[in-house]
């Protein structure tokens, strides 16, 4: 029962630290940039694109289609 | 790697090939989301892990492929330079996400280890709010493309 407890509480905490992490970066002159600044500068080259628009169809496919 | 100074993407392709990012026609506007609302509706009534519920996904991606690689939208410049660690703490977190899913997953999902997917599918048994993930997941889609 804790090890699933403690897998949940691991997801919410992730999923909530991506959240805090966009707050941070809306703010003015902010070090952290916001997701899709992130994931732009992540696919300045096309291999970077490729592997994120990957992942985008993947996560249709994990979750919409099985 | 992150902090490198790396020349930018070319700011656009050749005007012929351009498309609007922008929908300036509100009618046109409303059209488009009441046709990706439908889409999603009728994609959520798909059956997991038949044909119909494969091609849901593979069309939309098709399409995006297509418009990314024939039309690309005008595209949002990304940044010049990104701070070392602001770059790391998103590595970071969407690394360790997909590496607690993946352990749980590893393990077949045990109960006493659940994948994000399971956890997620009993909600996206509501047909409603399986709609609403599969227009989030268009509209990202289209987010992603325009980046």
């Amino acid at each position: 029962m804790m090890t699933r407890v403690i897998t949940i509480i691991g997801f919410a905490g992730l999923i909530l630290v991506l959240f805090v992490l966009e707050f941070l970066g809306r703010r003015k002159d902010s070090r952290i940039p916001t997701l899709g600044e992130w994931l732009g500068y992540v696919m300045r080259s096309w291999a970077g694109r490729l592997v994120v628009l990957l992942g985008w169809l993947w996560l249709g496919w994990h979750y919409f289609s099985r | 790697m992150a902090a490198e100074e790396v020349p930018r993407r070319p700011p656009s392709p050749p005007g012929w090939l351009r498309i609007r990012a922008r929908v300036r026609n509100p009618g046109r506007k409303a059209v488009i989301g009441a046709g990706l609302a439908a889409y999603s509706w009728i994609a959520a009534g798909t059956v997991p892990f038949s044909r119909n519920a494969l091609l849901i996904v593979l069309i939309p991606g098709l399409v995006l492929a297509a418009i990314a690689y024939g039309r690309p939208p005008q595209r949002i410049p990304p940044p010049e330079r990104m701070d070392v660690a602001g770059f790391s703490y998103w590595a970071i977190c969407i690394a360790a996400l997909f590496e607690w899913e993946a352990s749980a997953f590893k393990d077949s999902s045990l109960w006493w280890h659940p994948a994000l997917t399971t956890l997620i599918d009993p909600m996206l048994g509501a047909r409603p709010v399986k709609a609403a993930a599969i227009l989030i997941w268009l509209l990202t889609g289209w987010a992603l493309v325009r980046r």
